[in-house]
């Protein structure tokens, strides 16, 4: 099954991902409990590639990559525009 | 630094507070803790509380950030003030992450709806959020010195006693966790207090506010140790004369 992880070398902490993630109650992306409280993807409960609503909100280019392929996701690709 | 014109002051408001950390109303809290009498719901009501508290701050900093004008405040009061947001967002998702983890509720939106998450205008925490909003008409740094250097001080020493004091590794992974923002919240105070504080009155208005908000921070407290453990919450002041003119 395909899965997201962020890649923390671009990602800037916006926590776009993490407001959209509650919004619509998948609560996949998490605040990790280390000292410098990185945003996580619970890849139990990330519902991808079912749900990309992160992957639209995510204002930082490569930081939210496919962990099998290691591609990056942000911008989306054509396929990651689908119908709800 | 020795020539900071805040220095002293900012010694003095940490001192006093931190000599406060370990004498709240949140000590009998801690107290059950240690007994192994903080259970599930117990834990939930703290955490809902708590949560419902941090929401409040984008509510309190709404109107602090009105009073942030531009070439009031160098561009470095600025930037602590963003990262004072984002410190303070960063312990209101990990509560939120901590409700959702332990299953106390199935989504954000249930917690919104849920009684320990709902906010009341007539309870202790609401008098302490208004309070604090209130301070948007002091100069920036007389508020930051009364937050940052008065509660979240007594935040930090209580929070270290309940995290030692809590056998679920995982609620107190969560407690251990918001230490890190916490001691950013004092250190920021400190910094804005040793830069900015010059003048003898803003020195006293610095004490004054600061034993305000820690005032209306410990009846918060009485009525969030109360609401957790099941007690009767503290009875309110007594209502002040009316003033007129």
């Amino acid at each position: 099954m395909p899965a997201l992880k962020i890649d923390h070398e671009r990602c800037t902490q916006c926590r776009m991902c993490y407001i959209v993630c509650r919004e619509i109650d998948i609560n996949a992306v998490y605040v990790a409990l280390e000292p410098l409280h990185r945003i996580e993807i619970d890849m139990d409960k990330c519902t991808y590639p079912g749900c990309t609503a992160c992957l639209m909100y995510c204002p930082a280019e490569g930081s939210i990559v496919e962990v099998e392929s290691g591609r990056s996701m942000v911008p989306p690709p054509p396929e990651a525009w689908q119908e709800a | 630094m020795a020539d900071l014109p805040g220095k002293d002051l900012a010694r003095e408001l940490i001192d006093k507070s931190r000599a406060e950390g370990h004498s709240t109303p949140v000590e009998a809290v801690i107290a059950a803790a240690r007994e192994g009498g903080f259970n599930g719901d117990r834990a939930h009501r703290l955490i809902g509380r708590l949560w419902t508290l941090e929401r409040m701050f984008y509510y309190i900093y709404g109107g602090w950030g009105q009073g942030l004008e531009m070439n009031d405040f160098p561009p470095s009061v600025k930037y602590l003030f963003s990262k004072q947001i984002v410190d303070e967002s960063t312990h209101e998702m990990l509560y939120l992450d901590a409700l959702l983890k332990k299953g106390l509720v199935a989504t954000q939106k249930d917690a919104f709806r849920h009684p320990y998450g709902s906010f009341s205008v007539d309870s202790g925490l609401a008098y302490y959020v208004f309070s604090l909003r209130n301070l948007a008409t002091y100069p920036h740094s007389i508020r930051i010195a009364a937050l940052n250097l008065g509660p979240k001080i007594l935040e930090l020493g209580w929070m270290e006693g309940l995290a030692a004091a809590t056998a679920d590794a995982e609620l107190r992974g969560v407690f251990e966790s918001q230490f890190v923002e916490n001691r950013s919240h004092v250190n920021m105070g400190r910094r804005v207090v040793e830069e900015f504080i010059e003048k003898p009155v803003d020195a006293e208005l610095c004490r004054w506010a600061c034993a305000v908000a820690k005032r209306d921070y410990n009846r918060f407290l009485g009525e969030l140790s109360a609401f957790v453990l099941g007690r009767e919450a503290p009875a309110p002041p007594p209502p002040r004369r009316q003033v007129t003119d």
